[in-house]
């Protein structure tokens, strides 16, 4: 037997049939749903419920993944992935519980149905609190990347050719050796439903399009490589197609020359410039995962850590200098966390962490909300996979700009003695938050408010807090600048979560410099 | 989860179907799995859950060119889809010069033991108990405990339309616990991995945290420097794991390692020390071939100190003239391409933890590691913090908690200076994977700053 879609609906819930005919559906762009998934949704919320769960949600989810990677003149991988299944996520007896298969039948769900609340009921005793979920409207929707050209519908010889043109040209720059280049698009569709009413279809298109050229001095047997800075997006190919990235190559190539050749940082305490480039991961690793909730009260202290930012200090601690505002925001437009609803069910939204300094908020879950006393969730609940049970995982977390337009090349200007950072290198950061040590891929040093000469070997290495409180300039609205990661990782067993951070180029003052030059050790 | 025959079967139905196009060759990979968690944290149980997995991997190879495809589905259309997509994507691919011919037909070493029967029909109930165990020893500790109970069922089936067949099953389990006392001041760990969930005793493990988390309460400042330090198994193991990740003959050919300016025959470390690869290990999860089915061979990388070779992937080998040796990958569990490790060892001594701690006059005892990141490919440098219970050592006894560190420092240099090595463990929930490493004594270890994280 098949249901439509609306009597399913109809059977569901009476609020997410309030909502079907109120004014969102019919300005969504469409429905992608199978039908057939009506009847397996519906069969596994019964299933769930029958055997005893007091709320269930049924993610159907099915994940693309395109790959090409070249290396200078050939192709050496082309792959495409796709992963499909069904995770179904019961509260029974106060507890979660979990099972997930790749059969995508009505009747298979209903089984993982069953065993997520046998599982839920085996852990039952164990818990001191029930779990409790924050109330959210029952949102019926359909969402989806804006995008114009389908990237998983580009030749694959465009793609790899465009790869292919990169390496070329950065091989002709004397002294590169080695032109690596990479391209990844990922497009998640999942379906949601749950025993709370809601149905929501979404499509989420992400592009990692990525190089790394590396210079080699045969003589002294030492290298360098530089990456190319473009972030990965929630995009369409025309996100490529408008880069830079052909036409940077050349230079790519000569910083990585120029770097192998530049002299060693002399380490010590100096002013420093950080691209946002560079900013965005400091963001990620100080900012982002500090105001995770679930670390802050310990749920996460058996692998990702804990916080410095307890809450106790919300509303009181000092995290930033006074003109540093960071705010979570998974409605940004191409932010890699960017959706329409977290795999709670719960519209996104935009809101304050850091506010004139002072650290004010939490990312939250519905089971995170009334931890804090919040009467609802800040919708950041994520699984990566049909298979993984979602949890709170990280929003775009960005840092404002400032009030007045000012440029990278104004805080230069304004800087006597320093270094600039631009581009990922290394980082680390401890499990709660304080320590960090971040490299780059170019240091150029500053001399009375001018670029002089390129420096290798550095790393600054700071504490979060005195870090942030250290910032006394920050670009303006128009070097805003959207970075970002495909492999954001937290949890046990590990997940991965794609997010963007947005910032100004920065200032910090007397931060302490590392030479991590061990060549003639 | 498939069976051996089933996976057969869905192997041939592919090579066929890629067969039918004239010069197409193919390597089929069939990965399946059941794995069940249970996660703990501020003293009851977080989460629950088992999930089956599949993974069908077509390789089409036409002559120099070549494209994979993956599907988690096996109705015909879906593997209809999976061969023309990879028949489809690889005439377009460019033709790749440095591309080997399918291997034909291979013989391997069998891994004994390695699917434990019970480990494999592992229930959510034997979970919710071990962690019940971890929880009992933190109320009677009035402690926070947080962990992790994982265990999987997986196999692997690997064919070529050239007759090559391979299939390898095993299990893997592990056990990790982090105990906070309830002031923040002090924080433990202990964990372990194997593929036999009997050799793992919960209430062992989550003593051992608790009472590290205990003794690590309130510690006292110390200052950054170089430290002759004790480095219990969970740090040896994430440190190493660069080390083991250089272990390429091509990257060394190319000048962009750390070998790239040492030979097989340089004396690098102490005679202490061995490095080896073990595909019949079955507690790191280890399989006896590589993605490509290249049959994996026990070897001792490092004996007594010398490097004795690199390992060479079959095109880099047949490039230079030498053996190949497949592709190992560098860290434990995430090693060998083949979906299990190649089960990396460092060989120990006869030493306890005590013992290596008693012939210190002043240094420091390491739990564990946390965020790893390399620094210096060249010199193998690398940085990250120290975790979950940190200690002074004087006058040959653990004298007080001090608070953590970031060290910059590198694996070659830690094994270079080791001047005492005791039993080894596999520690769980290591950055790296799972290895069987020993606790160590090195010098001169760079402790470089303070982290105020407890």
């Amino acid at each position: 037997m098949t249901f439509s879609r609306r009597s399913f609906l109809a059977g569901g819930s009476a609020g997410a049939l309030a909502l079907l005919a109120g004014p969102r559906l019919p300005a969504a762009r469409g429905l992608l749903t199978e039908p057939k998934l009506d009847d397996l949704v519906k069969r596994a919320l019964a299933a769930a419920t029958k055997a005893g769960a007091s709320y269930a949600d049924v993610r159907v989810v099915r994940i693309r993944r395109e790959t090409i990677a070249t290396r200078e003149d050939r192709v050496e991988r082309v792959s495409a992935n796709e992963e499909y299944g069904v995770g179904v996520r019961v509260i029974a007896g106060g507890a979660w519980g979990f099972a997930a298969t790749p059969s995508v039948t009505a009747n298979d769900a209903e089984r993982a149905a069953r065993d997520a609340v046998a599982t839920a009921k085996a852990n039952a005793s164990l818990m001191k609190r029930p779990v409790v979920l924050a109330p959210v409207p029952a949102n019926v929707d359909v969402w989806q990347t804006a995008l114009i050209k389908d990237p998983f519908k580009i030749p694959l010889e465009d793609k790899a050719e465009l790869l292919l043109a990169i390496n070329r040209e950065a091989m002709k720059v004397p002294g590169v050796k080695f032109a690596t280049s990479q391209y990844a698009a990922i497009a998640e569709w999942k379906l949601l439903a749950s025993t709370d009413g809601a149905y929501i279809e979404q499509e989420i298109v992400r592009l990692g399009p990525s190089y790394t050229v590396t210079a080699v001095d045969d003589k002294r047997g030492e290298f360098e490589s530089r990456e190319h800075d473009l972030p990965p997006r929630q995009a369409g190919w025309e996100y490529v197609e408008s880069s830079s990235l052909l036409a940077d190559a050349r230079r790519i190539g000569e910083e990585a020359v120029e770097k192998l050749k530049a002299p060693s940082v002399a380490p010590g305490k100096k002013d420093l410039i950080l691209e946002p480039s560079n900013l965005y991961l400091t963001i990620h690793e100080s900012i982002g995962h500090s105001t995770e909730l679930d670390r802050a009260m310990g749920y996460e202290a058996n692998a990702a850590g804990t916080s410095f930012a307890t809450p106790d200090k919300r509303g009181k601690l000092r995290v930033a200098a006074p003109h540093l505002t960071f705010f979570a925001d998974k409605t940004t437009p191409g932010g890699l966390a960017t959706c329409g609803y977290d795999d709670d069910g719960v519209a996104t939204q935009k809101w304050n962490l850091v506010e004139n300094g002072v650290f004010v908020g939490y990312q939250t879950t519905r089971e995170q909300a009334g931890w804090i006393g919040e009467p609802a969730s800040r919708g950041t609940c994520y699984g990566d996979s049909y298979g993984s049970f979602p949890f709170q995982r990280m929003a775009n977390v960005s840092l404002a700009p400032g009030p007045r337009e000012r440029s990278l090349d104004d805080l230069i200007a304004a800087t006597d003695d320093g270094i600039v950072i631009a581009g990922r290198g290394s980082w680390s950061i401890d499990h709660q938050r304080f320590n960090f040590q971040f490299g780059g891929q170019t240091f150029w040093e500053i001399k009375r408010g001018k670029k002089t000469r390129m420096l290798r070997d550095v790393a600054y290495q700071a504490n979060t807090i005195e870090f942030w409180n250290s910032c006394d300039a920050l670009g303006g609205p128009a070097s805003w600048w959207l970075g970002g990661t495909l492999s954001d990782g937290k949890g046990e067993p590990g997940q991965v979560n794609s997010v963007s951070h947005g910032c100004p180029p920065a200032r910090f003052k007397q931060v302490n410099i590392l030479n991590t030059n061990r060549r003639n050790t | 989860m498939l069976t051996q025959p089933d996976a057969r079967r869905l192997i041939d139905r592919i090579t066929a179907l890629v067969r039918a196009t004239k010069g197409a060759e193919a390597i089929v990979a069939v990965r399946g799995s059941r794995e069940g968690n249970t996660r703990f944290a501020v003293n009851e149980i977080t989460s629950s859950g088992d999930v089956d997995r599949l993974a069908i991997t077509l390789t089409v190879q036409l002559g120099q060119r070549s494209a994979s495809a993956t599907t988690n589905q096996q109705d015909d259309r879906s593997i209809d889809d999976l061969v023309g997509g990879a028949l489809r994507m690889a005439r377009l691919a460019p033709e790749n010069p440095e591309q080997m011919p399918l291997l034909g037909r291979q013989s391997y070493a069998p891994v004994k033991a390695a699917a434990d029967p019970a480990t494999a029909k592992l229930t959510p109930d034997v979970r919710a108990k071990a962690a019940g165990a971890a929880l009992s020893a933190a109320a009677g500790a009035k402690v926070v405990i947080a962990g992790f109970v994982g265990h999987g069922n997986h196999s692997l089936a690997l064919g070529t339309s050239e007759g090559l067949s391979a299939y390898h099953a095993w299990t893997t389990c592990g056990m990790s616990c982090t105990a906070r006392t309830p002031d923040a001041t002090g924080s433990g760990w202990a964990g372990a991995g194997s593929n036999r969930m009997a050799d793992l005793d919960a209430a062992a493990l989550a003593k051992a945290a608790v009472d590290k988390a205990t003794a690590s309460a309130a510690p006292r400042k110390l200052e950054p420097g170089r430290y002759t330090v004790v480095l219990e198994p969970a740090a040896v193991a994430s440190l190493l794991a660069f080390l083991t990740n250089s272990f390429d003959a091509r990257r060394a050919d190319e000048g962009r390692s750390f070998f790239s300016k040492r030979h097989p025959g340089d004396k690098l470390f102490p005679e202490t020390i061995t490095l080896r690869s073990d595909p019949g290990d079955a507690a790191l999860a280890s399989a006896p071939f590589d993605g490509e089915g290249f049959p994996l061979t026990a070897t001792r990388w490092i004996d007594k100190g010398v490097l004795t070779g690199l390992p060479y992937s079959r095109f880099w080998a047949r490039k230079q003239g030498k053996p190949a040796s497949g592709r190992l990958g560098g860290g434990g569990g995430r090693g060998g391409d083949g979906g299990g490790s190649v089960g990396w060892a460092l060989d120990g001594g006869s030493a306890t933890r005590d013992e290596l701690i008693k012939g210190v006059q002043r240094g420091v005892l390491v739990t564990r590691f946390w965020y790893l990141r390399a620094l210096d490919p060249q010199t193998v440098l690398v940085t990250g913090l120290t975790r979950d219970g940190t200690f002074l050592i004087e006058n040959g006894a653990i004298s007080h908690p001090v608070n953590n560190f970031r060290f910059n420092e590198s694996p070659v240099q830690m094994l270079a200076r080791c001047d005492g090595l005791g039993a080894t463990a596999i520690p769980s929930g290591v950055e790296g994977g799972a290895m069987r490493v020993p606790v160590l004594r090195s010098h001169e270890f760079n402790l470089a700053s303070i982290s105020e994280a407890i």
